[in-house]
């Protein structure tokens, strides 16, 4: 570039050391735009996916800006909110699903067991909760597209209405392949993820922005018992 | 010069992913091809009640649907005019939500809340009014919602929660009695706005 440079070079120990890969020729200038350009194309390529990656992240887990995470349950704390950020508002469009705002309902998802171990299939689990202070409330077991699983006896879901509770108000929910005494929610014959959803209609504790409470021991917690 | 290069592309790389970044996440809602929206629009036409089918495997219309709750819906479009909705609420349990095509729910009545079992809502655009020349409240006015929607087009979503799977079939008849469809002003003195609209939603004004 600079015809002073050459000279300089032996004698400047410090930029010497800096720039021992560039080539003091005179066809650096061609050497160094195609080196300016590859440095660019990747840059750019690394920015893209930095950028895509980290929003894809946000959007598709949530971060401690928009989800509550509670053990393994997660929660968008102003789902449905027209006043949602714009990670919320994404999540939500791309989900497909149209939640009620978290006013009037709260959504909580868990896609592993209280130890952080993924929710399949094969794996029976036991899920232990307390009673929720809500209108009506319904946990349900889904597949990683949200469809629910197939099974001979139809249970998709157990709801604060039909679940068999203990004396406190406390239940267990039995997540397995195989029938189960209890409540029994059926994990189905073919090996897959698992996610659970807990949907708590008209929580009556609220903040003060009106987004309802659910106490974070009341939210069960995912045993896994055994594995096939 | 050549000192700074890697660090000038270390700051350049990271600006631009920000950029990326906030362009991606705020680009998502409108770009999400399989929305709820888009699904609903593809049961039927808009500003017409449709009962969902109960939530079962392989046949569910929006993923993550409750298996527990049965639901009816209707795509408002208010480009001819408002919008009426009218429901017996049978229990406490019952929602109705009005969503925008991007999913906001932006009105939400629980069962609960509503004075009487029956209610009438009427959905407006920003630039529409249901009242009358003249008069303060016409005298229907206690009886019916008024909600000022912030689009001309959205969803209207009931969700009838089952207290048992027995009471299913009588959620589902519930369901079908609700209605959905242009408003109509009762008034005589006022000439009725183009009727016949429900087969037409996309009629330009």
């Amino acid at each position: 570039m600079d015809p002073d440079r050459l000279t300089a070079l032996p004698t400047d120990s410090q930029l010497m050391f800096a720039s021992s890969g560039a080539v003091p020729w005179r066809e650096e200038d061609a050497t160094h735009s195609m080196r300016s350009l590859a440095y660019f194309i990747g840059t750019f390529v690394v920015a893209l996916m930095l950028g895509i990656g980290s929003a894809w992240y946000m959007i598709e887990r949530g971060s401690p800006l928009t989800t509550t995470k509670v053990g393994p349950w997660n929660g968008w704390v102003t789902e449905g909110n027209p006043q949602a950020d714009p990670y919320t508002k994404a999540h939500v469009a791309r989900s497909g699903r149209l939640p009620l705002t978290s006013t009037v309902a709260r959504y909580f998802t868990a896609s592993t067991d209280s130890a952080g171990r993924s929710l399949v299939s094969s794996c029976e689990y036991s899920i232990e909760g307390g009673p929720l202070n809500a209108r009506w409330w319904s946990l349900a077991v889904y597949d990683t597209y949200g469809g629910l699983i197939d099974n001979p006896s139809a249970r998709y879901s157990f709801n604060s209405e039909e679940m068999l509770r203990h004396a406190d108000g406390s239940y267990r929910v039995n997540l397995s392949r195989q029938a189960r005494p209890e409540n029994w929610l059926p994990s189905g014959a073919a090996d897959q993820r698992l996610v659970l959803m807990l949907r708590v209609y008209s929580p009556r504790e609220t903040d003060a922005a009106g987004i309802g409470l659910v106490p974070a021991e009341r939210l069960p917690k995912i045993e896994r018992k055994s594995c096939e | 010069m050549r000192v700074r290069l890697p660090g000038l592309y270390i700051v350049l790389g990271l600006v631009l992913a920000g950029l990326i970044h906030i362009v991606a996440v705020l680009m998502l809602p409108s770009l999400a091809p399989r929305n709820a929206h888009a699904r609903l629009a593809a049961l039927g036409p808009a500003n017409t009640m449709i009962e969902l089918p109960a939530a079962s495997p392989g046949r569910q219309v929006m993923p993550m649907m409750a298996p527990d709750v049965r639901y009816a819906v209707c795509r408002f479009d208010l480009a001819n005019g408002p919008v009426r909705l009218r429901a017996a609420v049978p229990d406490e349990l019952w929602l109705i939500a009005l969503y925008t095509p991007e999913g906001e729910n932006f009105y939400s009545v629980v069962g609960a809340d509503m004075k009487r079992p029956q209610i009438d809502l009427i959905i407006t655009a920003a630039n529409q009014t249901v009242e009358e020349a003249g008069v303060d409240a016409p005298e229907w006015s206690d009886d019916v919602i008024v909600v000022n929607a912030p689009v001309n087009a959205g969803i209207a979503l009931i969700r009838a929660p089952l207290v048992g799977p027995s009471r299913a079939s009588f959620a589902e008849r519930a369901l079908r009695a609700t209605s959905c469809g242009p408003y109509v002003r009762p008034s005589p003195v006022v000439p009725s706005p183009p009727s016949e609209t429900t087969e037409t939603p996309e009629a330009p004004l």
